[in-house]
């Protein structure tokens, strides 16, 4: 192969995973609804009573960290919404169960315990915020 | 946590990622102009490789399914790919002390802010295992004379390195989740 088409070739590659970067850190923020999945895996009393985010993470989770300490920051701002972590180094059966491809991974349960959506990777706060405001059924003032 | 090891400041396996991204897109270079993807006779002029006698191979087949062992080691892809895997099993065996770490900490740390947060070191550890393995099938492809499995690998590592130093994503430790709900790795809690 000529030395020019090398280099084209290395530079869409360049190019695409530049995009998918950029794709996969833009769908992070995005909350998918997680309807009709029960809470039976966290305590009753890990809930809160507005709200309740629960972050799943991994000792091999290294976006985790920051994640937990963004959302310490919103649940101290927000009344009556609780924060639980879940380590899924010894529960593989619940990853499974949840569909929890990647850590980590943000639940938000309503004030029933419900899970109402779920972030995948890492969010923006102000994406959590609102969603959290969307469940809580007014606007969060953060 | 008590186990939990000293956390290190998370742009410096980003600061290692960036240079192995580059090491990596040569490697890539080099596989596509090199022995690893070329086809035909006309391109054994460059090798200046006289095929064995006796030794046949087709007009179109691929000229690394033909070469000799010697060659395909000799070929510069595979070895700045084998410089790479070193590095990267330095990164597994001995984080501390590997060449990238060092070099952020002496170099480019006191220039900059000290860190805003710290990380646990052992994702990263991980991640260039992952990174070790991926070049280690490369390298294997390579030398089984398998065209194109050198470079399609090192795409797969530069991916991961890419995707890491810009955007601090760490597809190692994605990959830890998927092994672990396979049973592959991590422990189960005692029940």
């Amino acid at each position: 192969m000529p030395t020019w088409i090398a280099v084209l070739v290395v530079v869409a590659l360049v190019v695409v995973t530049a995009l998918v970067g950029w794709l996969l850190r833009r769908r992070e923020s995005r909350p998918r609804p997680a309807a009709a999945i029960e809470s039976d895996w966290l305590e009753p009393d890990a809930r809160g009573e507005q709200a309740t985010l629960v972050q799943f993470s991994t000792e091999m989770c290294a976006r985790c960290p920051q994640v937990r300490r963004m959302l310490h920051t919103l649940v101290d701002d927000v009344d009556g919404v609780a924060l639980a972590e879940v380590d899924l180094t010894h529960r593989a059966d619940l990853a499974s169960r949840l569909h929890i491809l990647q850590t980590p991974t943000v639940f938000v349960l309503d004030a029933t315990g419900a899970v109402r959506s779920r972030f995948a990777g890492v969010p923006r706060r102000n994406a959590v915020a609102a969603e959290l405001g969307r469940v809580i059924g007014e606007p969060a003032h953060v | 946590m008590s186990d939990t090891p000293a956390g290190i400041d998370p742009r410096g396996p980003r600061f290692g990622a960036a240079i192995t991204s580059v090491l990596l897109l040569i490697v890539i270079i080099h596989g596509l102009t090199g022995i690893s993807t070329a086809q035909g006779a006309a391109s054994f002029g460059w090798f200046a490789y006289q095929p064995l006698a006796g030794q046949t191979f087709l007009l179109n087949g691929f000229v690394l399914a033909a070469a000799p062992i010697g060659l395909r080691i000799l070929d510069p892809a595979f070895l700045l790919l084998l410089v790479v895997a070193l590095l990267f099993l330095w990164g597994v065996l001995s984080p501390r002390t590997a060449p990238w770490g060092v070099l952020y900490r002496k170099l480019v740390q006191p220039r900059s802010k000290p860190p805003t947060e710290l990380e646990d070191p052992r994702p990263p550890r991980f991640a260039q295992g992952v990174g070790l393995l991926v070049s280690v099938i490369g390298l294997v492809l390579q030398l089984a004379g398998v065209p194109w499995g050198l470079p399609i690998a090192a795409a797969a590592a530069f991916v991961a390195a890419f995707l890491n130093a810009a955007f601090g994503f760490c597809l190692g430790c994605q990959l830890y989740l998927l092994l672990q709900r396979m049973g592959l790795v991590g422990r189960r809690r005692a029940a």
